[in-house]
Protein backbone atom coordinates (compact mmCIF):
# COMPACT_ATOMS: atom_id res chain seq x y z
CA UNK A 1 0.00 0.00 0.00
CA UNK A 2 2.66 2.45 1.06
CA UNK A 3 4.80 1.40 -1.88
CA UNK A 4 1.98 2.04 -4.30
CA UNK A 5 1.34 5.44 -2.76
CA UNK A 6 4.98 6.32 -3.04
CA UNK A 7 5.01 5.25 -6.66
CA UNK A 8 2.05 7.42 -7.28
CA UNK A 9 3.76 10.35 -5.55
CA UNK A 10 6.64 9.87 -7.84
CA UNK A 11 4.47 9.67 -10.91
CA UNK A 12 2.53 12.78 -10.01
CA UNK A 13 5.64 14.72 -9.19
CA UNK A 14 7.09 13.65 -12.49
CA UNK A 15 4.04 14.54 -14.47
CA UNK A 16 3.66 17.84 -12.71
CA UNK A 17 7.18 19.20 -12.60
CA UNK A 18 9.97 17.99 -14.83
CA UNK A 19 12.79 16.73 -12.79
CA UNK A 20 11.97 13.87 -10.69
CA UNK A 21 14.75 11.82 -9.24
CA UNK A 22 16.25 14.49 -7.00
CA UNK A 23 12.94 15.64 -5.68
CA UNK A 24 11.64 12.21 -4.94
CA UNK A 25 14.80 11.26 -3.14
CA UNK A 26 14.75 14.33 -0.98
CA UNK A 27 11.06 14.61 -0.19
CA UNK A 28 9.44 11.22 -0.03
CA UNK A 29 7.23 11.92 2.94
CA UNK A 30 6.23 15.55 2.61
CA UNK A 31 3.81 15.38 -0.28
CA UNK A 32 2.29 12.22 1.10
CA UNK A 33 -0.81 13.89 2.41
CA UNK A 34 -1.23 15.69 -0.87
CA UNK A 35 -0.70 12.47 -2.75
CA UNK A 36 -3.43 10.72 -0.90
CA UNK A 37 -5.98 13.15 -2.22
CA UNK A 38 -4.47 12.82 -5.70
CA UNK A 39 -4.61 9.13 -5.38
CA UNK A 40 -8.28 9.00 -4.67
CA UNK A 41 -9.19 11.61 -7.27
CA UNK A 42 -7.06 10.41 -10.12
CA UNK A 43 -7.29 6.71 -9.79
CA UNK A 44 -9.65 6.29 -12.58
CA UNK A 45 -8.55 9.12 -14.79
CA UNK A 46 -4.81 8.38 -14.88
CA UNK A 47 -3.79 5.50 -16.97
CA UNK A 48 -1.51 3.08 -15.35
CA UNK A 49 1.86 3.67 -16.86
CA UNK A 50 4.21 1.97 -14.56
CA UNK A 51 7.77 2.97 -15.07
CA UNK A 52 9.74 -0.01 -13.86
CA UNK A 53 12.91 1.98 -13.38
CA UNK A 54 11.15 4.14 -10.79
CA UNK A 55 10.17 1.19 -8.68
CA UNK A 56 13.64 1.21 -7.27
CA UNK A 57 13.50 4.74 -5.98
CA UNK A 58 16.28 7.10 -6.71
CA UNK A 59 19.64 5.51 -6.61
CA UNK A 60 22.33 8.03 -7.37
CA UNK A 61 25.70 7.39 -8.88
CA UNK A 62 28.81 9.43 -9.18
CA UNK A 63 30.77 9.82 -12.37
CA UNK A 64 33.44 12.04 -13.81
CA UNK A 65 32.32 15.08 -15.79
CA UNK A 66 31.86 14.21 -19.48
CA UNK A 67 34.92 14.65 -21.66
CA UNK A 68 34.88 17.01 -24.60
CA UNK A 69 37.49 17.48 -27.30
CA UNK A 70 38.50 20.85 -25.85
CA UNK A 71 38.91 19.48 -22.35
CA UNK A 72 41.02 16.58 -23.60
CA UNK A 73 43.25 18.91 -25.58
CA UNK A 74 43.58 21.26 -22.60
CA UNK A 75 44.62 18.44 -20.30
CA UNK A 76 47.07 16.99 -22.83
CA UNK A 77 48.76 20.36 -23.36
CA UNK A 78 48.84 21.00 -19.61
CA UNK A 79 50.61 17.71 -18.94
CA UNK A 80 53.06 18.39 -21.77
CA UNK A 81 53.86 21.83 -20.41
CA UNK A 82 54.68 20.27 -17.06
CA UNK A 83 57.24 17.96 -18.69
CA UNK A 84 60.65 19.43 -18.16
CA UNK A 85 62.22 18.38 -21.45
CA UNK A 86 59.68 20.37 -23.46
CA UNK A 87 59.97 24.11 -23.92
CA UNK A 88 56.44 25.39 -23.23
CA UNK A 89 56.74 28.33 -25.63
CA UNK A 90 57.53 26.09 -28.58
CA UNK A 91 54.72 23.66 -27.84
CA UNK A 92 51.86 23.68 -30.32
CA UNK A 93 49.03 21.25 -30.87
CA UNK A 94 50.63 20.03 -34.09
CA UNK A 95 54.27 19.98 -33.05
CA UNK A 96 55.96 16.65 -33.72
CA UNK A 97 57.81 15.26 -30.71
CA UNK A 98 60.86 14.05 -32.53
CA UNK A 99 61.22 16.55 -35.36
CA UNK A 100 60.02 19.82 -33.79
CA UNK A 101 60.68 19.33 -30.11
CA UNK A 102 63.78 17.18 -30.44
CA UNK A 103 62.73 14.40 -28.11
CA UNK A 104 63.87 10.81 -27.95
CA UNK A 105 61.81 7.67 -28.40
CA UNK A 106 62.16 6.98 -24.69
CA UNK A 107 60.94 10.53 -23.99
CA UNK A 108 57.91 9.76 -26.10
CA UNK A 109 57.32 6.63 -24.01
CA UNK A 110 57.44 8.77 -20.88
CA UNK A 111 54.95 11.21 -22.37
CA UNK A 112 52.54 8.40 -23.25
CA UNK A 113 52.86 7.04 -19.72
CA UNK A 114 52.01 10.48 -18.35
CA UNK A 115 48.91 10.48 -20.55
CA UNK A 116 47.96 7.03 -19.24
CA UNK A 117 48.23 8.35 -15.69
CA UNK A 118 46.24 11.45 -16.53
CA UNK A 119 43.32 9.79 -18.28
CA UNK A 120 43.33 6.56 -16.34
CA UNK A 121 43.45 3.89 -19.04
CA UNK A 122 46.20 1.77 -20.59
CA UNK A 123 47.61 2.61 -23.98
CA UNK A 124 49.24 -0.48 -25.55
CA UNK A 125 52.70 -0.03 -27.00
CA UNK A 126 51.77 -1.01 -30.55
CA UNK A 127 49.51 2.01 -30.79
CA UNK A 128 51.54 4.25 -28.52
CA UNK A 129 54.55 4.28 -30.81
CA UNK A 130 52.50 5.97 -33.54
CA UNK A 131 51.36 8.92 -31.40
CA UNK A 132 53.88 11.57 -32.33
CA UNK A 133 52.13 14.87 -31.66
CA UNK A 134 49.59 16.25 -29.17
CA UNK A 135 46.93 16.18 -31.91
CA UNK A 136 47.49 12.44 -32.43
CA UNK A 137 47.13 11.85 -28.71
CA UNK A 138 43.88 13.85 -28.53
CA UNK A 139 42.49 11.95 -31.53
CA UNK A 140 43.42 8.60 -30.02
CA UNK A 141 41.85 9.37 -26.66
CA UNK A 142 38.70 10.66 -28.35
CA UNK A 143 38.52 7.45 -30.38
CA UNK A 144 38.93 5.32 -27.31
CA UNK A 145 36.44 7.22 -25.23
CA UNK A 146 33.92 7.67 -28.07
CA UNK A 147 33.89 11.44 -28.09
CA UNK A 148 33.08 13.10 -31.35
CA UNK A 149 31.67 16.38 -32.46
CA UNK B 1 76.37 -21.67 -32.39
CA UNK B 2 77.62 -24.05 -35.06
CA UNK B 3 74.21 -24.22 -36.64
CA UNK B 4 73.88 -20.44 -36.72
CA UNK B 5 77.37 -20.14 -38.17
CA UNK B 6 76.43 -22.64 -40.85
CA UNK B 7 73.25 -20.79 -41.68
CA UNK B 8 75.18 -17.56 -41.79
CA UNK B 9 77.77 -19.02 -44.14
CA UNK B 10 75.16 -20.64 -46.35
CA UNK B 11 73.03 -17.54 -46.73
CA UNK B 12 75.79 -15.54 -48.36
CA UNK B 13 75.22 -11.81 -48.62
CA UNK B 14 72.08 -11.59 -46.44
CA UNK B 15 72.66 -12.91 -42.97
CA UNK B 16 69.80 -15.09 -41.80
CA UNK B 17 70.26 -16.13 -38.20
CA UNK B 18 67.98 -17.75 -35.72
CA UNK B 19 66.37 -15.02 -33.68
CA UNK B 20 66.24 -15.01 -29.92
CA UNK B 21 62.85 -13.36 -29.49
CA UNK B 22 62.22 -10.72 -32.10
CA UNK B 23 62.42 -11.13 -35.84
CA UNK B 24 63.29 -7.57 -36.77
CA UNK B 25 64.50 -4.32 -35.32
CA UNK B 26 61.02 -2.87 -34.76
CA UNK B 27 59.96 -5.75 -32.57
CA UNK B 28 63.20 -5.52 -30.60
CA UNK B 29 62.65 -1.80 -30.06
CA UNK B 30 59.15 -2.55 -28.87
CA UNK B 31 60.56 -4.90 -26.24
CA UNK B 32 62.97 -2.18 -25.18
CA UNK B 33 60.11 0.28 -24.76
CA UNK B 34 58.10 -2.21 -22.69
CA UNK B 35 61.12 -2.78 -20.45
CA UNK B 36 61.60 0.96 -20.07
CA UNK B 37 57.97 1.36 -19.07
CA UNK B 38 58.29 -1.37 -16.47
CA UNK B 39 61.43 0.16 -14.99
CA UNK B 40 59.92 3.65 -15.01
CA UNK B 41 56.92 2.47 -13.02
CA UNK B 42 59.06 0.41 -10.69
CA UNK B 43 61.42 3.20 -9.54
CA UNK B 44 59.13 4.90 -6.96
CA UNK B 45 58.28 1.53 -5.41
CA UNK B 46 61.96 0.62 -5.16
CA UNK B 47 62.92 3.95 -3.63
CA UNK B 48 60.29 3.44 -0.95
CA UNK B 49 60.93 -0.26 -0.43
CA UNK B 50 64.70 -0.22 -0.15
CA UNK B 51 64.68 3.20 1.60
CA UNK B 52 67.13 4.58 -0.89
CA UNK B 53 68.63 8.00 -0.36
CA UNK B 54 67.88 9.19 -3.86
CA UNK B 55 64.99 11.05 -5.46
CA UNK B 56 62.62 9.32 -7.82
CA UNK B 57 63.89 11.72 -10.45
CA UNK B 58 67.50 10.70 -9.90
CA UNK B 59 66.49 7.05 -10.11
CA UNK B 60 64.67 7.60 -13.39
CA UNK B 61 67.62 9.56 -14.79
CA UNK B 62 69.87 6.67 -13.90
CA UNK B 63 67.53 4.24 -15.70
CA UNK B 64 67.61 6.51 -18.71
CA UNK B 65 71.40 6.62 -18.57
CA UNK B 66 71.65 2.83 -18.50
CA UNK B 67 69.34 2.59 -21.49
CA UNK B 68 71.23 5.28 -23.37
CA UNK B 69 74.51 3.42 -22.97
CA UNK B 70 73.21 0.81 -25.42
CA UNK B 71 71.40 3.20 -27.70
CA UNK B 72 73.76 2.55 -30.62
CA UNK B 73 73.05 -1.19 -30.89
CA UNK B 74 71.38 -2.31 -34.12
CA UNK B 75 71.46 -6.09 -34.03
CA UNK B 76 68.07 -7.50 -32.88
CA UNK B 77 69.67 -10.47 -31.15
CA UNK B 78 71.99 -8.28 -29.10
CA UNK B 79 69.05 -6.05 -28.19
CA UNK B 80 67.07 -9.11 -27.13
CA UNK B 81 69.89 -10.30 -24.93
CA UNK B 82 70.19 -6.88 -23.30
CA UNK B 83 66.42 -6.84 -22.75
CA UNK B 84 66.62 -10.27 -21.11
CA UNK B 85 69.35 -9.05 -18.77
CA UNK B 86 67.32 -5.92 -17.98
CA UNK B 87 64.29 -8.07 -17.19
CA UNK B 88 66.36 -10.19 -14.84
CA UNK B 89 67.52 -7.07 -13.01
CA UNK B 90 63.94 -5.83 -12.85
CA UNK B 91 62.71 -9.11 -11.43
CA UNK B 92 65.38 -9.11 -8.77
CA UNK B 93 64.50 -5.53 -7.85
CA UNK B 94 60.75 -6.08 -7.70
CA UNK B 95 60.94 -9.22 -5.60
CA UNK B 96 63.52 -7.70 -3.22
CA UNK B 97 66.03 -10.41 -3.92
CA UNK B 98 68.62 -7.64 -4.13
CA UNK B 99 69.55 -5.39 -1.27
CA UNK B 100 70.07 -1.67 -1.02
CA UNK B 101 73.78 -1.95 -1.73
CA UNK B 102 73.21 -3.79 -5.01
CA UNK B 103 70.96 -1.03 -6.25
CA UNK B 104 73.29 1.71 -5.08
CA UNK B 105 76.08 0.09 -7.07
CA UNK B 106 74.52 1.65 -10.13
CA UNK B 107 75.14 5.04 -8.56
CA UNK B 108 78.65 4.64 -7.30
CA UNK B 109 81.27 6.64 -9.12
CA UNK B 110 84.64 5.00 -9.37
CA UNK B 111 86.37 8.04 -7.92
CA UNK B 112 85.25 11.35 -6.47
CA UNK B 113 86.21 14.24 -8.74
CA UNK B 114 88.66 16.62 -7.06
CA UNK B 115 87.21 19.91 -5.85
CA UNK B 116 88.21 22.92 -7.91
CA UNK B 117 86.77 26.03 -6.29
CA UNK B 118 87.97 27.46 -3.00
CA UNK B 119 85.03 26.53 -0.83
CA UNK B 120 84.91 22.88 -1.90
CA UNK B 121 88.64 22.58 -1.30
CA UNK B 122 88.14 24.15 2.10
CA UNK B 123 85.42 21.67 3.02
CA UNK B 124 87.40 18.68 1.87
CA UNK B 125 90.53 19.80 3.69
CA UNK B 126 92.47 22.64 2.23
CA UNK B 127 94.85 21.26 -0.37
CA UNK B 128 95.83 24.16 -2.64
Amino acid sequence: MAARVLQHCVRTLRLSSGHLALRAAVVPAAPLHRALSFYSADRRTRCVNRIPSLDVLCRQYGHLPPLTLESIEERVLYVLKLYDKINPEKLQATSHFMKDLGLDSLDQVEIIMAMEDEFGFEIPDGEAEKLMSPDDIVQYIADKKDIYE
Amino acid sequence: MASTAATRAAAGASKVVKPIFSRDLDEAKRRVRELYRAWYREIPNSVALFQLDINVRQGRDKVREMFDRNKHVNDPRVIDMLVIKGKMELQETIHVWKQKTHIMRYFSESQEPRPKDFLSKFYSGHDP
